[in-house]
């Protein structure tokens, strides 16, 4: 198989759900089969437009190949095999982990937060002072 | 009749597989190869669909696989585990008891009770 239809295999199987390991996995093996296919068919003298076509033809159409590995419930991941197990699954993890989002957020924005902080504490220390001033000055007439 | 058998149906292919390599590891072209002579080419197919039937066996834990690099090649050699030689033993012998009685029907039992 040529690069271009092994990388066109990939997208499918992994538009399929097969787990990634696999994925890469197959790829690689088919393009050493591949690669043994045409050596063989070379030393016993065909030219290699001839060999490549033979190695192609001895390796199977990628919609064969792709048909065989969806068909392994095994090879897939696991939201392919269980959909409904894996929206509820992950629906739970989304409603737990909300709670603990803005405290993520604050400690991934430290610096910003601190900047933030610093700024509306001297605002704060600031407004305080001109109030404070204002109304040791301000004598009201009665 | 003993049990449904839905091995029988499904699992040929595992059984060959896991019978090439009950001898010694091999990599997939190389299974491929065996399978075609000890078959005498009886069985046709692609022979990129050897690639998922040894992954979901290896997935299943009947077989290991260990890459190696020979002559420059990456190969991935896959291995039986216990549980693939238990795996073997069991579909052998589901295959037997089904051959054989599919043997029986052929070599003149035709269903007839009268005939029996």
């Amino acid at each position: 198989m040529r690069d271009r239809q092994l990388e066109s295999l990939r997208l499918e199987l992994l538009k399929g759900g097969v787990i990634p390991f696999y994925v890469e996995r197959t790829i690689a093996e088919l393009g050493e089969h591949y690669a043994d296919l045409e050596s063989v068919a070379l030393a016993r003298g065909l030219t290699a437009e001839e060999a490549a076509r033979v190695a192609s033809n001895a390796l199977g159409n990628e919609r064969a190949i792709v048909a065989a590995i969806l068909a392994r419930p095994e090879l897939l991941t696991f939201s392919r095999r269980w959909p409904r197990v894996a929206n509820c699954l992950n629906s739970a993890a989304a409603i737990g982990t909300l709670p603990g989002l803005p405290l993520l957020y604050c400690i991934e924005h430290r610096p910003e937060l601190a900047r933030w902080g610093a700024a509306v504490s001297i605002a704060a220390t600031l407004m305080g002072s001109v109030l404070a001033v204002l109304n040791w000055l301000i004598v009201l007439p009665y | 009749m003993a049990q449904t058998n839905p091995p029988f149906l499904t699992g040929v292919p595992e059984l060959l597989v896991l019978r090439m390599l009950s001898g010694r590891e091999m990599y997939g072209y190389e299974i491929v190869k065996a399978m075609r002579l000890v078959t005498q080419e009886a069985i046709g197919f692609g022979e990129g669909v050897i690639y998922p039937v040894l992954h979901a066996l290896e997935e299943g834990g009947a077989l290991r696989a260990r890459r190696k690099s020979v002559n420059g090649r990456e190969r991935v050699y896959y291995a039986v585990t216990t549980k693939g030689k238990r795996r073997l033993e069991h579909l052998s012998d589901e295959w037997k008891r089904v051959s054989s009685g599919v043997n029986s029907a052929l070599n003149g039992a035709n269903g007839d009770p009268e005939h029996a």
